[in-house]
């Protein structure tokens, strides 16, 4: 008896069950389809990350106070560390030679009034000229800040369009004043909507020179600076670079840490990848659990299956079916049920997280593998789970057996 | 001969106690005979039927179908023996409720490894054989009992085997309907094919051209049936 033989049969007693298959495999199709959709989903978001965070930022890295943290005790000591200044960002502007562009900025978050109108919680961000560069803006309206209004002090900002669109809707914002905390500033610019990332908006926001920033605001603190390297061969020779000018500045001896961060993508991505590979973890450990029970429901209805159908092996015997023949029918019988049942759920899986990726901001991209890996899982808990039942019937007594009733 | 049984018993153990419920059985069937095994019930009939059919094996003694030993075969060699040399028609038929006629009868080509072409082929003549060339494609719940009967009948012919067995096989039908089975069993018969029916109807046995008699486990008596009622012919 051949496997299309078997495969032919088990689909007829599947489709002589319907309900009672669904049911059954009901476990698996959820087991199946969350595999899937995480894979697909972490899939989509590792895509989606490393194309924002290294385009964005690549060959760009970030120094500040603090660096890298992920623990208390180390944000504790790094309080104690001095603050880096606009002198330190002009130090490093002259004085890294492997350096394109050197971005000194600030930021905090405020409520922006024009008029009777007003905008809570947006994110005001003291910038040098160069921003638009790092932060990725583009004009949509006026101009972007420049050098002068940066040495000017000048009280001029450049608006996120989420921002211009509450606060000035259907009019023009350019030259408009707004009040930004206790500063008027004139509006010179509105950037291009980015959209949202990972839910958070990208376009509420407003833009001053860094110098206007640390002049004006109270809590100004710690910059951060931001250095685009000339090329990405050159990244490693910048950080190099901008680590011995600061620590040369601040006569840190050889040998003692710096008492400053740097940060590039590369840190992000990792940080990211052990995040991600935590929940990766997790959620196949819960679909796992929904397949083992998938398989459990899968080897209880095929003991019932074998029950019912005891007749019919009787039958197959007393034609000269060997005991290797039931065995084989009916280990396919339980794996064309959970391959069913996997195909249900891939199907299932893909369509969630195309429908993730639809309606949410959330990437969800259609994954091979994950595909793969859902057919070789259902197929392993039919064989696994249909093992038992297929055994029974196999060594099914044919008097007996044709004598079931 | 066909068939050569020396001294056979079988014994089931029952809780403690032991049944032989075949007493040493001697019996020999040559090719192209017409046997019907009689009896009451108890009386050892159906184990024989199931010796005969290779879907059990003997406590001890000897049967040999075809001059091969069966005795100590093992499950796949008894399957292989069912296979090619036993047809089997049982009471209640036992078609696969799913499956249509021609496929039902392509069964055992199925297991005996032939190819799909040529177990169409057959299982179609089959069951022209026995009259059911219009009635391929209906599954047994869109048969009559008679018409299911003659596609079991055509299964049990599809593999050419050395034996049709048959177990009571108007049991389950009116007299005029079983009246048209064994005419059945006699066009096959008289084509050059061995049958044997387990009965414990005298009308049915009356067919036979030997009547085999058994009572407790031991063969009575064991007499050709020279008044043979031809099945069809007038009474």
């Amino acid at each position: 008896m051949n496997l299309r033989e078997s495969t032919g049969i088990a689909l007829g007693a599947i489709r002589a069950n319907k309900l009672r298959s669904f049911l059954t495999l009901l476990g698996t199709i959820i087991g199946v389809a969350s595999v899937i959709a995480v894979v697909s989903f972490v899939q989509g978001m590792n895509r989606f990350v490393s194309e924002k965070l290294l385009d964005a930022g690549s060959n760009v890295f970030e120094i500040d106070k603090f660096g890298f943290i992920t623990n208390n005790d180390d944000y504790i000591n790094a309080l104690r560390r001095p603050d880096l200044t606009i002198d330190d960002a002009e130090a490093l502007r002259l004085g890294v030679r492997h350096a394109a562009i050197v971005v000194a900025s600030n930021g905090n978050s405020e409520r922006i009034h024009y008029r009777a109108r007003h905008l809570d919680g947006v994110k005001v961000k003291g910038e040098s000229a160069g921003y638009e560069v790092i932060n990725d803006y583009t004009i949509e309206q006026g101009r972007h800040l420049t050098e002068e209004d940066d040495q000017h002090r000048q009280l001029v900002c450049v608006l996120g369009p989420e921002v211009t669109e509450e606060l000035f809707p259907g009019r023009d914002p350019i030259g408009k004043e707004v009040r930004i905390g206790e500063q008027t500033c004139q509006v010179v610019g509105v950037t291009k909507a980015k959209g949202k990332m990972l839910g958070q908006s990208q376009d509420r926001f407003a833009v001053i020179p860094v110098r206007t920033f640390q002049k004006f605001k109270s809590e100004r603190g710690s910059i951060t600076i931001d250095i685009k390297s000339l090329d990405q061969a050159a990244l490693p020779v910048a950080i190099q670079e901008a680590r011995n000018l600061l620590r040369g500045r601040r006569h840190i001896g050889p040998g003692k840490p710096d008492n400053f961060g740097i940060t590039t993508a590369d840190t992000w991505m990792e940080f990211y990848r052990t995040l991600t590979g935590g929940i990766f973890v997790v959620l196949i450990g819960v679909a796992s659990i929904a397949l083992v029970v998938g398989g459990i429901v899968i080897m209880n209805i095929m003991l019932v299956s074998v029950t019912e159908r005891t007749r019919e092996i009787g039958v197959r015997k007393a034609l000269g079916a060997r005991p290797h023949d039931i065995l084989v029918q009916f280990l396919v019988e339980a794996t064309t049920l959970s391959l069913s049942g996997g195909i249900l759920g891939i199907l299932l899986g893909v369509g969630l997280s195309l429908l993730v990726g639809a309606i949410s901001p959330l990437p969800a991209g259609v994954s091979v593998p994950a595909i793969l890996l859902g057919i070789l899982m259902s197929s392993l808990v039919g064989i696994f789970f249909g093992s038992y039942p297929a055994f029974r019937a196999s060594k099914l007594d044919p008097i007996e057996a044709l004598r079931y009733e | 001969m066909l068939i050569r049984i020396h001294d056979l018993h079988r014994v089931y153990e029952v809780g403690s106690e032991q049944v032989h419920a075949l007493n040493g059985v001697d019996l020999g069937v040559g090719a192209n005979e017409y046997v019907a095994i009689m009896g009451p019930s108890g009386s050892g009939k159906t184990t024989l039927m199931n010796l005969i059919g290779c879907l059990d094996t003997a406590s001890s003694g000897s049967y040999r179908l075809d001059d091969v030993e069966i005795g100590r075969m093992s499950d796949d060699d008894l399957a292989r023996i069912r296979n090619q040399k036993i047809g089997f028609v049982f009471q209640t038929f036992n078609l696969l409720a799913r499956a249509d006629a021609l496929h039902n009868v392509e069964l055992p080509l199925v297991y005996a490894g032939i190819k799909h072409e040529e177990r169409r082929k057959r299982a179609r003549e089959a069951l022209e054989l026995v009259g059911l060339a219009d009635r391929m494609k209906h599954r047994p719940n869109e048969l009559s009992g008679g018409q299911r009967q003659r596609v079991a009948i055509a299964r049990a012919l599809v593999n050419r085997p050395s034996i049709i067995l048959a177990d009571e096989p108007t049991g389950n039908l009116d007299s005029t309907t079983g009246e048209e089975i064994m005419v059945a069993f006699e066009h096959i018969w008289r084509q050059g094919n061995t049958v044997i029916v387990v009965t414990h109807e005298l009308d049915v046995a009356a067919h036979a051209n030997r009547v085999v008699r058994m009572r407790d486990g031991k063969i009575e008596s064991d007499t050709p049936n020279p008044q043979r009622r031809a099945a069809g012919a007038p009474a």
